[in-house]
């Protein structure tokens, strides 16, 4: 081989280097661009001992990757979207159960003042009128938290249809790139920007859901859920759909190809485990504690009252009417109440009696059974839900907090490996103009000693 | 480790975002004095602060109570004075009736105010709150305390259908106190009353062994009645002190509770100004950091 043309290999290959390292600095701010490099092969021929060589080669682009720390990258991003999508959620509940002056809490307090205020005279019309008002501003305390809950729920499930919608969209992505991959890859053209898209897809799917991948040996990726349901597999993807349940809750099922599952709801993981989360552990069961008590209360009230006399010796009517179906209206004033129906009195003949308001008055110190709290005391049960709200949420804030630094960690470890340093492509831009000025120089000497040849011969 | 030159980015922005929100929940602190902006910042100190909130609730109606109880025994006391002043009088009047020199004339003037003392009394015995209800007829306050029958024979006209029930008031956490007092005593006093106003009234000699009989017995039952309502009023008086103390007891533990909740709930401002600055000062560092390390690159130099 000659040393013009092994010249020529090498201009070639710094060119190639040139390419890829300005291609590099192009794209040091694109997010998901992995960086590559030529592979430099020095070519050997069979010319004789006196043939040093034929020249290099570029018989490749190295795509600085590595697939650990991409299969990192998704699993924090998935425990991340989890956390982070049922924070806001904790954050309102929090913020509405917390208020001093809008919490069931002080409701109640109102309420058992009011009984206590009627005890200095039972028999005052003022006093009692100022029981009726204190039980509606507890009713009102219900409702309003009763209807952020159904408000949230509804949002949990806007927000699931969404999601899955969102799945959908990058499952059919990601095996739309994976065809193109596997095509490329036959053919052995350049494929690093299919991969870092494919990358990036399946990053924004492990935000939503979490994920199980898998290489396949054609360059294609299989994406499955963590319970192992298929979301793509090669060139085709599943679809999720949400299924509406009778009571209201949702299911989601999956079909790939002609099979349907329905996908369990216990670990999800991303942004749907998170949505399942808040809807399981926090709002249903307390929506649940909140009828429980609700219910208590205007069992009791009205039991008490009913067995009472009024203020004309008629039994006593009921206070509360407890509608647990209602999201408006769980807890409200029974209709046609009335100060002087109030039945505060044990005997007919003796208005001025209060032994049923005296009873009544004791109600916070007398246990009510919530469902997730067991048997509590009716003046602390909404504190200690309170105090249960807060612990979960605390609880999110430090895993959203763990998984925020786990997934920052991630992206670094990711960078270190197939980020751009601009430094380091300043030094191989200078180091490529080199090698191809140096090979300039070899074509121009040989290009010398080809004349002084020829003026020889001449 | 190998750095790629976006990491500075990122590690400036994740910087910047934790610092930002340290100092934004900083702020909402010292703007509201709170400690805790929401439960999940401190869960058991937001369940104590609760509870205290319940406490503190229930020891202001308690006090509440004790001032307007306070003011009904006031009432009952008034009342009961004025009925001890009217029979005072009509002792006066009967010890007076009972002096042998008094003439029959002398006797019917004395049954005239005699009568309006009785009357009197009959009235306050029927004393009704601003709604009608009666204040000494125990828990029966629908019911006159003291009912007057005029067909009825003479000396057994009035009776006492109330009852002597007690209306009981909270004032702390399992303490009652009774608010009424039941006049059960007059119902008898007003009839011997009666009965000797009827007969001084009637043109009689005091002298008669029957009169001078009628008078020492309506005496006599004033002395029991004032006897009786003169107890019934050191009650009141007792109560009101009793009170008193209890009242001061509540307001002991209420200011003890809003302690707590300020120690619990409160912002320590001094610590809060500290972290501030510690902050701004860590905000600062980092950004002068990035200005300097943004402006190395070898392509300056190339």
């Amino acid at each position: 081989m000659s040393l013009i043309h092994i010249a020529l290999t090498g201009t070639q290959a710094a060119q190639a280097g040139l390419n890829a390292t300005s291609q590099n600095i192009a794209n040091v701010a694109t997010p998901g661009y992995t960086r590559q490099s030529p592979l430099f092969v020095s070519v050997q021929t069979a010319g004789g001992a006196r043939s040093a060589a034929a020249g290099v080669a570029v018989p490749a682009l190295i795509r600085f990757s590595d697939a650990y720390q991409s299969q990192q990258l998704w699993r924090a991003g998935s425990d991340l979207g989890q956390h982070a999508s049922s924070q806001p959620y904790l954050t309102q509940l929090e913020q509405v159960m917390g208020d001093d002056t809008s919490s069931i809490s002080d409701g109640l307090d109102g309420f058992l003042r009011a009984l206590n205020a009627a005890t200095v005279e039972p028999t005052s019309t003022p006093l009692r009128q100022q029981v009726l008002t204190a039980a509606n501003a507890l009713g009102q305390r219900f409702n309003a938290l009763s209807e952020v809950l159904a408000n949230q729920l509804t949002s949990i499930h806007q927000q699931r249809a969404a999601t899955v919608e969102q799945v959908n969209a990058l499952a059919s992505d990601v095996a739309i790139l994976n065809s193109r991959i596997a095509a490329a890859q036959a053919v052995g053209a350049q494929d690093s920007s299919l991969l870092d898209a494919r990358d990036r897809k399946i990053d924004a799917l492990a935000d939503l859901v979490g994920l199980q991948v898998v290489d396949q040996p054609d360059g294609t990726r299989d994406v499955s859920m963590r319970s192992g349901q298929p979301l793509v597999i090669g060139a085709v993807p599943a679809k999720l759909a949400i299924q509406v349940n009778p009571n209201g809750s949702q299911t989601v099922n999956l079909a790939f190809a002609r099979e349907s599952f329905v996908v369990p709801s216990i670990g999800l993981g991303g942004q749907l485990g998170g949505l399942e989360d808040t809807e399981d552990a926090v709002i249903v069961p307390l929506r649940q504690d909140l009828a429980d008590i609700a219910g208590h209360i205007a069992t009791q009230v009205n039991g008490l009252l009913a067995s009472g006399f009024d203020l004309n010796g008629a039994p006593g009517g009921a206070l509360f009417a407890f509608n647990p179906g209602s999201t408006t209206g769980m807890l409200t004033l029974a209709p046609g109440v009335t100060a002087t129906g109030l039945g505060f009195s044990s005997n007919a003949t003796d208005p001025g009696n209060s032994d049923r308001l005296l009873a009544l008055v004791d109600m916070g110190n007398q246990p009510v059974t919530v469902s997730s709290l067991g048997t509590v005391l009716l003046g602390d049960a909404d504190t200690q839900l309170l105090g249960k709200l807060g612990t979960a949420s605390q609880q999110n804030q430090a895993a959203q907090a763990t998984a925020q630094t786990v997934r920052d960690q991630a992206e670094e470890n990711w960078k270190s490996t197939s980020g751009v340093n601009s430094d380091e492509e300043a030094v191989n831009l200078v180091q490529y103009q080199q090698m191809y000025q140096a090979n300039m120089k070899v074509i121009s000497v040989a290009n010398t000693l080809f004349d002084a040849t020829l003026q020889m011969v001449g | 480790m190998r750095i790629a030159s976006s990491q500075y980015t990122a590690t400036m922005n994740s910087a910047l975002q934790s610092t930002s929100e340290k100092v934004e929940h900083l702020t909402a602190q010292m703007a509201n004095g709170l400690r805790l902006q929401r439960p999940s910042d401190d869960p058991l100190a937001s369940v104590r602060l609760s509870r205290l909130a319940r406490a503190d609730a229930i020891v202001s109606q308690y006090r509440d109570n004790i001032a307007a109880l306070k003011s009904r025994l006031q009432t009952n006391e008034s009342y009961l004075g004025g009925m001890s002043n009217d029979m005072q009088q009509a002792r006066d009047l009967l010890v007076w009736a009972a002096d042998g020199a008094n003439s029959p004339a002398d006797l019917a003037s004395m049954a005239t105010s005699l009568k309006s003392l009785q009357d009197s009394l009959f009235y306050t015995c029927n004393s009704k709150d601003q709604e009608g209800r009666y204040l000494f007829s125990g828990t029966a306050s629908a019911t006159p305390t003291i009912t007057y029958d005029p067909t009825a024979a003479p000396g057994a006209r009035y009776t006492f259908t109330g009852n002597t029930a007690t209306q009981d008031v909270v004032v702390g956490s399992g303490i009652r106190q009774a608010a009424n007092v039941s006049l059960d005593e007059m119902a008898t006093l007003l009839n011997q009353v009666e009965v000797a106003a009827t007969t001084l009234a009637s043109g009689v000699n005091v002298n008669t062994p029957a009169v001078h009989a009628v008078v020492a017995g309506a005496l006599d039952a004033i002395d029991v009645a004032m006897n009786s309502v003169g107890s019934k009023i050191a009650g009141q008086g007792g109560a009101q002190n009793i009170l008193s103390t209890l009242d001061a007891n509540h307001a002991n533990v209420d200011e003890a509770d809003q302690q707590a909740a300020i120690d619990i709930g409160q912002l320590d401002y001094g610590d809060a100004a500290t972290q501030l600055n510690s902050y701004t000062v860590a905000l600062q560092a980092t950004q002068k950091a990035y200005a300097k390390v943004s402006q190395l690159s070898l392509f300056n130099v190339l």
